[in-house]
């Protein structure tokens, strides 16, 4: 920061006094940096000044351009600077941005009654012309002036009504104690702004700070990446991911989750390009098991898809935030989903091993049971099934299986993609008296499911429908791996869901090991 | 003093590709025709196909493994290197 020194700075071929102001930057903010390359704009503007919003509007677009051409134009607010980049953002002003506290040393360099107020310096770092309030043909003499010093023509702002208006007090030029007063509340608002970047999912956020994400990554390279994120391809670096941990509210010891269910959904097996554009409501369906879920205290117990646990919510949430903000499927853009659902927003179930009377999911898939596995599903909302009065496993099977019958569209048999089963403490139980393995109810879902043809050739069906003879029964899943088991829920009630599949676009079911961070 | 966040977009700037200039006229040019697979995609590109047979241009059917996911680089190639021109159906 250079000291301001008590000139008067704003006379024409005068120095141009110094900046006492904060950039944006690592470098400081002075005249020589932003003379280096020609010549500079000090833009003087105020967050609560109408006239000022007009100069950003109308000279913001301008300045990329400006910059190439030798002429370097900066915003230098009477607001804080966090204030001042959210303003800048707001009225599209593509310049540097920089600002200064009370008493606003820069404003009282350059003798401001009036903002906006611009001040031309030229290569020789002399004033070269002012502009207070705003006025179009001074602006258009400041840059003529500016061209002729860079041998370059430089875009003007368009000719538009209006083409002079008063600008507002400088709160340097008023009362320091009532300019103090009015600096107080600033209006500033981390979360709003994270609304303004577009870092959300509709709900709020955590802000993604250096140090929240500094802390999410453990000490795991920031630069490292996990591939590119569907649709829009962004690259998944790992602090990319650990700023939608972050952002979705996970705490530091859920992030080795978040990152295996990230490399899970980034494996193109998984096809989650498809996922993320199509007009199916389809969300990416988390299921944790192994030692990580006592660990990070995720709820595999009552209320196993709903709310009320953070680290479900929140690393379901990491996940979803992935694919909209790095991977660019937001709901609306890229997204093209006619309805979606609320999974959409966070899918994340851990499965109740202890409970369940079966291999937990990832050691079906091949994982040892002592080890932490993600796995991911592409998922259509759940369904629940309410049995209170079956009496025998056979009877409950078929209550199950047949709630999936529209699992999809009505009259779409045979499902080729994965329907996903959580059963509930409850009905697992009458499994387990019986002695059923999970092939065994696997296998009788799949058995049970089934329709003659010809009640099946109605709207969207099947070409395997269509082939069949009418009296042929066509069964609801083409093979009994369709059907995923799990077990999750609380221990009174019965009530088992089902979650229907995302659907003709080849995506399989893919699980990753949760690695240590320090693997 | 503003916070120092860590985006969690790739802030890359892509620049786009200008389009390649139109023909005047189909009469002799060699037009690919991609069929994404959706349903019902084929018949759409059978229309197109008879269209521009009938505008003097030599035609050629390529198809994408799944709509769903991105044309494989190969397939890519092939269209690059196969036609002057291309028409990618889209249908339901």
């Amino acid at each position: 920061m250079e000291q301001a020194p008590q000139v008067n700075g704003a006379q024409a071929g005068s120095p141009a006094p110094g900046l006492a102001v904060h950039g944006t930057g690592l470098a400081p903010v002075t005249i020589a940096s932003l003379t280096a390359g020609g010549c500079a704009l000090l833009v003087f503007v105020s967050e609560h000044c109408p006239t000022s919003a007009l100069a950003l509007r109308r000279l913001g677009p301008l300045c990329q351009a400006w910059a190439q051409a030798g002429l370097t134009a900066v915003a230098i607010f009477e607001d804080p600077l966090d204030l001042a980049i959210r303003t800048a953002r707001r009225f599209g002003w593509t310049g540097h941005v920089a600002a200064q506290e009370p008493p606003y040393p820069a404003s009282q360099a350059y003798r401001l009654s009036t903002v906006p107020t611009a001040v031309l310096v030229g290569r020789d770092r002399l004033v070269a012309g002012k502009m207070a309030g705003w006025d179009q043909r001074a602006m258009a003499s400041l840059l003529a002036e500016a061209g002729a010093q860079l041998g370059a023509e430089l875009a003007m702002p368009s000719d538009a009504e209006p083409r002079t208006k008063p600008g507002c007090s400088s709160k340097a030029a008023i009362d320091p104690d009532l300019a103090a007063a009015m600096a107080g509340q600033n209006g500033a608002d981390e979360l709003e702004e994270m609304f303004e970047r577009g870092w959300t999912d509709g709900l709020p956020v955590i802000p993604p700070t250096a140090e929240r994400v500094e802390a999410m990554l453990g000490g795991l390279p920031a630069d490292a990446s996990l591939g590119p994120v569907p649709p829009a391809m962004g690259e998944a670096t790992l602090a990319r991911v650990a700023a939608c941990a972050v952002l979705a509210g996970c705490r530091p010891e859920y992030f080795p989750v978040v990152a295996a269910a990230a490399r899970a959904a980034l494996d193109p097996a998984f096809n989650l390009h498809g996922q993320a554009v199509t007009t199916q409501p389809a969300g990416q369906l988390v299921v944790v098991n192994g030692p990580m879920r006592e660990a990070i205290g995720l709820n595999s117990g009552m209320g196993a898809l709903g709310p009320g646990f953070r680290a479900n919510l929140t690393i379901g949430r990491a996940l979803r935030l992935l694919v909209c903000l790095t991977g660019g499927a937001m709901p609306g853009a890229m997204d093209r989903s006619t309805l979606g659902h609320m999974g959409k927003l966070s899918f994340c179930i851990a499965e109740d091993e202890e409970t369940s009377p079966w291999e937990p999911l990832h050691v079906e898939r091949g994982f040892a049971a002592d080890r932490s596995v993600v796995t991911v599903i592409g998922s259509d909302a759940p369904l629940s099934i309410s049995d209170h009065r079956s009496r025998t496993p056979e009877d409950l099977a078929y209550i199950l299986a047949w709630a999936a019958a529209s699992a999809w569209s009505t009259n779409w048999w045979p499902l080729a993609e994965p329907s996903v089963f959580v059963i509930c403490p409850e009905h697992a139980q009458m499994f387990r008296e019986a002695g059923w393995t999970k092939q065994r109810l696997r296998q009788f879902m799949f058995e049970a499911v089934r329709r003659p043809a010809s009640l099946l050739r109605r709207g969207e069906t099947t070409q395997v429908v269509h082939a069949a003879p009418p009296d042929a029964l066509v069964p609801k899943w083409a093979s009994p791996e369709a059907i995923v088991l799990l077990v999750a829920g609380g221990e009174a009630g019965r009530y088992s869901a089902v979650l229907g599949p995302c659907t003709g676009m080849g995506s399989q079911i893919v699980s990753r090991e949760v690695e240590s961070r320090g693997r | 003093v503003a916070a120092d966040y860590v985006s969690p977009f790739d802030e890359r700037v892509r620049t786009p590709e200008p389009l390649a200039p139109r023909p005047a006229s189909m009469a002799g040019s060699r037009v690919v025709l991609l069929d994404i697979r959706k349903n019902r995609g084929a018949e759409f590109l059978d229309r197109i196909e008879t269209l521009l047979a009938a505008a003097g241009a030599a035609t050629a059917r390529v198809t994408k493994e799944i709509f769903s996911k991105p044309a494989a680089l190969s397939l890519i190639d092939e269209i690059a290197s196969g036609g002057g021109l291309v028409v990618e159906a889209l249908a339901d």
